[in-house]
């Protein structure tokens, strides 16, 4: 065990910091902030994350080949940190990077690694996932859209549900019926489908946060080419658990851990400017004890993505601890949300424009957003399922 | 960087695990401490008191990362206390002890012949090293010290007391005029608490430990024992974890094993999730105490606070798996719970650490902000 790092990791770590500081527009993260409109927002953060790639920080441990870095999992553990550091912001192709580009270098013929992943890496192409439906949510193996193949394509017709940036998406991953008359494991293929197709409509789904970030997609006789299936007819369901094993492993969790380690820099910088009565915010005692069980949380799930490298550098299976890394992370994300709600006080409420509202109401809009994180990608009650079976070997 | 452990640290937990495992009275339910000693010894020719003695001194020069999964073993299997206080005091023997006190004392502490006892908390303290009032003016110690492991077996006491100039680290022999023992009444009778009293003892001329820096060397200890805390109740927590998975998978009830029901299956996801957690924090708490990494305090208070609160948590869900068998004395389930709870408060509670894991992040997020001025 060693937590120090070579010449070459600190090498790659000062000449990405160097980059960070050119990158950024001045007075990042202090008086230049992300745009407030959802639009704006979702536009800049697709600049911020093509200009990553202009820079060459983007697939930083995908092969060469197809435009990645190269680079190991520790130098992704070191780019995550600088990016939290940084106070860097997000991207939106969140789901071309950690599920369809995952799950098509695993799975994916050498013709479909060279057609996507580059383009993924450049964020030329952004991904949206069509796993769920309004009938298939928990039980994602009884999904009902059907994907006939006619004449060497497949004809798609059906509703997929929560599908996040499809508004910008160009391609769409979904998990298809290819056969109704076997059991609902074995019929079930893994498709990508070009969002400019003719069929597709897509209807914005409000969200309690009050953004349209997901979206319903219907599918009315959608042509998909049949070489853009993934893995064999009817294997689908052995292709969607990798994309699963991606969708809730260390390299996400990493990922998230950037954005809640910087809000909760910044609820702690906030409370130490926020006076309370006669005291400053900070200093309440019952809410301290509660800073410090989330500030240890929200480490620990850097430290379990950091020790998942690891034993995945040793060979270990993806899929045994995706779901303890997500269970962790989603539970440790929402009772940091509901802490900062608490130690903000009497101002709490207050959010957005508010000429009041603590740090430009960041936080109040986080603790919305942060209700969906026990939800997706498999409920926490799904994921303590496959916990108790699969890793604890409880009977079904 | 790489957060495993290498197969020499795997192997020699493993060795620990297993030898412990032939003391079965270790974990029976009665509260005996009669297992204490023949655990000891057996640890002893093992080789394990040696194992961070350095090699200049006959040692093996481990540090508390090759050490961390031995303790855990020792955890699970409820080894004695006063084990792993010998192993805190030969930490900082090993890095702040004079020449004269690593020659007089480490020999016989790798050997595991010489029994030393920790002697910290006292009444009406609060966690902090540096709050107690036991005190050393002109070479005499007087004090009260409580909660001392195995404190009438000690042949030595390493006692932290005032000096001229704050808290500092004394050696003290159990034979020294002044010194004596009373026996405490615990939830925990296997660690043979005691009280120790030190009325007027006169100090040897060499019984301050680490005379260069004393604040330092209380600091060392204190972390040094936390993170083995953290070690100990990591251990306790994965095996309760397992035996609450074990009952859950043979345990029948309405027809089924009660593992099959989602009130069981979700409370064993949720221990295995918050057990490797706990594991993650320790050893990462524990990397820095082998480092003496500049964030040691916060690493190591993250690792005893979260452990504890884990392992208390585990503890209790284990019991509630079990039903009434988990209440009856005959399943010994209650040792691991009393044990836990003595951790819990020894080398600084949940509470305490939490604070100092908050008062060390704002501090390091404060320096951030000034070096960051500072640049622009």
């Amino acid at each position: 065990m060693d937590f120090n790092y070579s010449p070459s990791e600190n090498e790659f770590r000062m000449e990405l910091r160097t980059w960070l500081a050119a990158a950024l527009p001045q007075g990042w993260g202090e008086t230049v902030f992300e745009p407030e409109d959802e639009h704006e927002r979702a536009m800049f953060r697709l600049d911020w994350e093509r200009k990553l790639h202009a820079g060459g920080w983007s697939g930083i441990n995908w092969p060469k080949e197809y435009g990645g870095r190269g680079a190991t999992l520790i130098e992704r553990g070191i780019f995550a940190e600088e990016m939290a550091r940084a106070r860097a912001p997000e991207g939106i192709n969140i789901i071309g990077h950690n599920l369809a580009g995952t799950t098509i270098l695993a799975h994916g013929t050498e013709e479909q690694k060279k057609r996507f992943l580059p383009k993924i890496i450049s964020s030329d192409e952004v991904w949206c996932q069509g796993f769920s439906e309004p009938n298939a949510g928990s039980d994602l193996a009884s999904v009902r859209t059907r994907a006939e193949l006619k004449d060497g394509k497949f004809i798609v017709n059906g509703q997929k549900i929560w599908t996040s940036y499809a508004q910008y998406a160009q391609w769409c991953f979904a998990l298809v019926r290819t056969d109704p008359d076997v059991p609902k494991h074995k019929g079930l293929s893994f498709l990508l489908i070009d969002m400019s197709s003719p069929g597709i409509t897509i209807r914005p789904l409000r969200q309690i946060s009050g953004e349209s970030e997901f979206n319903e997609t219907f599918f009315d006789n959608v042509e998909v080419p049949a070489e853009n299936i993934v893995g064999d007819l009817n294997g689908g369901w052995k292709i969607a658990m990798t994309t699963l094993a991606y969708e809730r492993g260390p390299e996400d969790a990493l990922g998230r851990q950037i954005r809640f380690k910087q809000e909760l820099d910044q609820l702690l910088i906030t409370l130490t400017q926020t006076m309370q009565g006669n005291r400053s915010a900070i200093d309440n005692p019952a809410v301290r004890q509660r800073l410090a069980r989330a500030i240890s949380e929200i480490e620990i799930v850097r430290l379990n993505a950091l020790r998942s490298f690891s034993r995945l550098l040793d060979g270990a299976d993806r899929g045994s601890d995706a779901s303890m890394t997500k269970l962790y992370w989603s539970h440790a994300a929402q009772t940091m949300y509901e802490v900062a709600m608490d130690a903000l006080g009497p101002i709490a409420p207050l959010s957005g424009n508010d000429p009041a509202a603590a740090s430009l109401g960041r936080f109040q809009l986080s603790w919305l957003q942060s209700k969906a994180f026990t939800i997706y990608s498999g409920s926490s009650e799904i994921q303590r399922n496959i916990i108790g079976e699969r890793v604890l070997g409880l009977p079904r | 960087m790489n957060f495993a452990f290498d197969e020499e640290q795997t192997s020699l937990g493993d060795t620990v695990a297993r030898l412990l495992a032939d003391h079965a009275a270790l974990v029976a339910p009665d509260l005996s401490a009669d297992a204490a000693g023949p655990a000891w010894d057996a640890l002893a020719e093992l080789g394990l008191f040696a194992m961070m003695v350095p090699e200049e001194r006959g040692g093996a020069g481990l540090g508390p990362v090759d050490l961390a999964l031995s303790v855990e073993a020792m955890g699970a299997s409820l080894a004695p206390l006063a084990a792993v206080d010998a192993l805190v005091v030969t930490d900082l023997l090993a890095r702040h002890g004079t020449p004269a006190q690593q020659e007089q004392y480490l020999p016989r502490l790798a050997a595991g012949e010489l029994r030393v006892a920790l002697a910290m908390i006292e009444k009406d303290d609060d966690d902090a090293p540096e709050s107690v009032k036991a005190k050393v003016a002109g070479g005499v110690l007087n004090g009260v010290k409580l909660l001392v492991a195995e404190g009438a077996q000690a042949d030595l006491f390493a006692v932290v007391a005032q000096s001229d100039s704050g808290p500092a680290v004394y050696l003290v022999p159990a034979d020294a005029a002044g010194v004596s023992v009373r026996a405490h009444e615990d939830i925990d009778p296997t660690c043979a608490h005691a009280a120790v009293t030190f009325a007027g003892v006169a100090l040897g001329d060499d019984a301050l430990v680490g005379p260069a820096a004393p604040a330092r060397t209380v600091a060392r200890l204190f972390d040094a024992g936390a993170g083995m805390m953290a070690c100990l109740l990591t251990g306790i927590a994965g095996r309760m974890l397992d035996t609450a998975v074990e009952y859950a998978r043979t345990r029948e009830q309405f027809g089924q094993a009660i593992g099959s029901f989602q009130a069981i299956k979700h409370r064993c996801a949720d221990m295995a999730v918050a057990v490797e957690a706990a594991r993650s924090a320790t050893y990462y708490g524990v990397w820095t105490l082998s480092e003496n990494a500049p964030d040691r305090a916060r690493a190591v208070s993250m690792a005893k606070a979260y452990a504890g609160e884990v392992a208390r948590h585990v503890c209790n869900e284990t019991i509630q798996v079990h039903g009434g068998m988990g209440f009856t004395w005959e399943l010994g389930i209650h040792r691991f719970l009393r044990r836990t709870k003595v951790i819990e408060h020894s080398f600084g509670s949940s509470v305490w650490h939490n604070e100092r894991v908050l008062t060390e992040t704002l501090r390091t997020l404060a320096d951030g902000e000034a070096a960051q001025q500072a640049a622009a």
